[in-house]
């Protein structure tokens, strides 16, 4: 059975690199050669084929990956760790690897007579064998010269060109017009502070009420969240919820809450919040509130799951029931972990509140985006140093604590 | 009526399909010193660990003086736990807490979920607290942590904190394992000593000189089976080899 799974799964593996090199490939050709910047609306149109030549590619496909398992190890089996050997386990033939490749040409008919040992193996005398404990068997040959390396190398190549292309990286123009950022870099050394106490009178806002609101929007979130998260993470432990299937119902809840709203970045919180309690710093601190409790409940709860289990036993021995476990054997366990993270994600939330800014979050972001619609440069670069002294100062206090904290 | 009564006991563990247990049937009377003996892996700990229901038992029954403690609900069970004193081969405590706070979790069973999640318990514990550190002799490491002392200490500590539950069966779970000779048979005897007080012992050990020294009757697992079930004076040397293979030496631990 677990042989049958590491054929089945190393050839799916096997078949989707394929499918990705051969379509990528021609994907890249395509782009190179039709594809023009001012016909965008051509740009990711699939190639029109007859169903015969669909038929021809996914055939090619197939091939090309039987191909690679005969004379492999193929990156599939590779990954898997197995490989084909002789009967006697010593290095296949080549006349061997060629049987071996026509006969798997069959094996969709044949395969399920013997799973255990497919009829194309038997045919050629060849089985998969886990692979040799690294060093038992001398240097092994260069990767360049073995199926599993070149497909790989194949792979990452493919992925770096097409990823050339479709993020369009255009060289010409980072060098060319480098001179447009210019006023940028220029204001930027040259930080206005005219607003730094006095409020902007077309914003209402200093710098340093910016600032002041930015910390506290953070602070808030932070503590908040924590408070949040704390109790949640026990529930999203598998070690002290998952017990019956109730506890699972709630351990998988928890878990896909913590995953699902962690996915949606504070920004996407800030624009929904900005909607939904209007603009300003509360729908900001909202946002990261919601982050924070997500984010932090699976940093404890995997903190939870790796306790020493051994004081959970003792105390569940005591007659103790399961509140009372985790007041007294979990908690004291995890407290240090949790301040560190917590802290962490303190420096983390001081520096999205001003990123929440830009779709309506409130705070110093917002004088940066205010002030960089209006193209002032100089004012922008005010800003940015003032924050850039507060996040420098407060990393190096927040990591000193941490420090002494674990 | 004896104290304690397994009747058939199998524990096959589902994952991997480990026979751990199978059909173990034994009695102890009350203030018997039983101790099991067996190679690692033997089942001595899944046995301990079914008769306070850490482990769920796959069939068998328990009787704990006539009550059947595998038909026991979780609440009431978590009743029977606080009669129940066990002590771990790792010791067990919270590293991190000091000492008094880890032998006062002895008494969460007593105590109201509420007060003691706000860590507050009755003076008449924390009386009691300080008799059991006395009489292992740890009265004066009361606010230590528990991470700054030896292994015998922890151990101690450990045995403290089953004291703390006024048990009236204390399970011991490889106790001296991890500590060297001289500090075994100090651990050993508070042990010896809890027992005199009249409470029942069941303890497994590794060694069976300690086995021997210690033990009232001893009772030898293989393969989670009963091998042997009598006095210790009864282990003669081919009976030792049975239970613990051809290749295996006495070792005397003084």
């Amino acid at each position: 059975m677990k042989f049958l799974r590491v054929r089945l799964l190393s050839f799916i593996l096997d078949l989707c690199l394929w499918a990705y090199l051969l379509y990528g490939g021609f994907t890249l050709h395509y782009l190179n050669t039709r594809w023009r910047p001012w016909r965008p609306e051509e740009k990711f149109v699939a190639p029109e084929l007859s169903p015969l030549g669909w038929a021809l590619v996914v055939l090619g496909i197939l091939e090309v990956v039987l191909f690679t398992r005969a004379f492999g190890p193929s990156l599939g089996q590779r990954i898997f760790g197995v490989r084909l050997v002789g009967e006697g386990g010593g290095k296949p033939s080549f006349s061997q690897r060629w049987l071996y490749f026509f006969a798997s040409h069959l094996a969709l008919f044949l395969l399920w007579f013997d799973p255990e040992r497919p009829f194309y193996e038997r045919v050629s005398r060849l089985r998969l064998a886990p692979l040799p404990e690294p060093g038992t068997e001398g240097p092994g040959p260069r990767w360049y010269f073995t199926t599993h390396g070149l497909s790989a190398f194949l792979f990452l190549g493919l992925t770096l060109a097409l990823g050339w292309r479709l993020t369009e990286i255009d060289l010409r123009s980072f060098v060319g017009k480098a001179s447009k950022s210019l006023r940028i870099w220029r204001g930027l050394i040259n930080p206005d502070f005219r607003y730094l106490f006095v409020p902007d009178p077309r914003i209402k806002l200093s710098f340093i009420d910016g600032l002041v609101q930015s910390l506290y929007m953070a602070l808030l979130a932070t503590i908040a969240g924590t408070a949040v998260a704390f109790p949640l993470s026990f529930l999203g432990a598998r070690n002290i919820a998952a017990r019956g299937p109730i506890g699972w119902l709630v351990y998988s809840l928890t878990r896909g809450f913590f995953n699902v709203f962690r996915a949606v970045e504070s920004t996407y919180w800030a624009a929904i919040f900005a909607i939904w309690v209007g603009f300003g710093p509360f729908a900001g601190s909202m946002a990261l509130f919601i982050h924070t409790i997500a984010a932090l409940g699976k940093l404890f709860s995997e903190q939870v799951e790796h306790i020493d289990p051994g004081p959970v036993e003792a105390v569940t021995a005591t007659g103790a029931n399961l509140l009372q476990v985790v007041r007294y054997a979990v908690v004291p366990q995890v407290i240090p972990q949790f301040l560190a993270f917590t802290i962490y994600r303190w420096d983390i939330n001081l520096r999205m509140a001003t990123v929440v800014a830009l779709v309506g979050g409130g705070g110093i972001g917002r004088l940066i985006f205010e002030y960089k619609d209006d193209l002032q440069w100089q004012l922008v670069g005010g800003v940015i140093i003032l924050f850039m002294i507060t996040v420098w100062i407060m990393d190096y206090v927040s990591g000193w604590v941490r420090e002494r904290i674990v | 009526m004896p104290h304690l009564v397994v009747e058939n006991l199998t524990k096959v563990y589902e994952r991997g399909k480990i026979r751990a247990l199978f059909n173990v049937s034994f009695s102890v009377e009350k203030g018997e010193f039983l101790v099991l003996i067996g190679l690692s892996g033997s089942g001595k700990s899944t046995l301990l660990r079914c008769i306070n229901r850490l482990v769920e038992p796959t069939s068998g029954r328990i009787f704990l003086n006539g009550v059947e403690l595998t038909k026991l609900s979780p609440r009431a069970m978590r009743k029977v736990r606080r009669k129940i004193g066990m002590v771990f081969q790792q010791f067990n405590l919270v590293k991190r807490a000091t000492v008094l706070q880890n032998v006062l979790a002895g008494r969460l069973g007593y105590n109201s979920t509420l007060s003691t999640l706000l860590g507050r318990f009755p003076k008449e514990d924390l009386r009691r607290a300080q008799e059991c550190l006395e009489r292992v002799g740890l009265l004066d490491k009361m606010y230590v942590r528990a991470d700054q002392l030896s292994g015998g200490q922890q151990q101690r500590v450990g045995i403290a904190r089953a004291l703390m539950q006024e048990p009236e069966l204390l399970l011991a779970d490889e106790p001296v394992s991890a500590l060297d000779p001289a500090t075994s048979h100090s651990v050993m005897q508070y042990i010896e000593q809890i027992n005199k007080d009249g409470v029942t012992v069941i303890a497994s050990l590794h060694f069976l000189s300690l086995a021997r020294r210690y033990g009232q009757r001893i009772i030898a697992l293989k393969a989670g089976e009963i091998v042997f079930d009598g006095l210790p004076e009864a282990i003669d040397d081919r009976k030792f080899k049975e239970i613990y293979g051809e290749e295996a030496e006495e070792v005397e631990v003084r």
